[in-house]
């Protein structure tokens, strides 16, 4: 994914955390290893990388669907503006 | 009646056959990823088309809808969607990409 329009108003102030990115994700994807980097330091362009078995018999667009859908209020409130997702299961696959 | 924006987007997805949808456009990228997606392409040496929406919100939101993805930019080939970078690089590392440009091309 790269950048996302924040439909609501900016909200500067609250920056997301690993760990919060992590819950989200893991709100949809329970199993999921998480693993987040800040790619700017500016706390807003993530690489994250998500392992899961959920993905298994799932093409690249639906995992990565699955990942913007549980990133999808911290996306839509501005506190991500970009991520680069990597999703494959345990195997690497 | 057909929504005319759905059917801008359907004749310029056929018109072109590597198309990037982005912010900006060839000459004066305006977002860091729309200019790597340029550069992801560049390397085939394929024509391809940046197709800047970010005047046109309304369109952009006709996209979100249709490919059931948030974010830009937004690659199609071949009039099929594939998403940005993140999913043409694990195609590309797997030998899936090259035989999809060639068919793309391979009549001219």
């Amino acid at each position: 994914m790269k950048c996302s329009l924040p439909l609501l108003p900016f909200n500067d102030e609250v920056m997301i955390t690993a760990e919060s990115l992590t819950d989200y994700i893991r709100r949809a994807i329970p199993d999921a290893k998480v693993s987040v980097t800040d790619r700017t330091g500016a706390m807003d362009h993530f690489n994250i990388r998500v392992v899961s078995d959920l993905f298994k018999g799932k093409n690249l667009l639906d995992r990565h669907r699955l990942i913007y859908n549980a990133l999808d209020e911290p996306m839509k409130d501005g506190r991500i503006h970009a991520v680069e997702i990597k999703a494959e299961t345990t195997d690497g696959s | 009646m057909a929504d005319p924006i759905m059917q801008e987007i359907e004749e310029e997805i056929k018109k072109h056959k590597i198309l990037i949808y982005g912010k900006g456009t060839k000459a004066m990228p305006m977002c860091g990823f729309t200019r790597e997606t340029m550069q992801f392409f560049d390397r085939y040496g394929y024509p391809y088309e940046i197709i800047d929406v970010l005047p046109n919100p309304a369109k952009r939101e006709a996209l979100t809808k249709m490919t059931n993805w948030p974010t830009l930019p937004k690659v199609f080939i071949n009039g099929r969607f594939y998403g940005d970078t993140d999913v043409l690089e694990p195609m590309e590392k797997k030998g899936e990409l090259e035989p999809l440009l060639k068919e793309a091309f391979k009549n001219g």
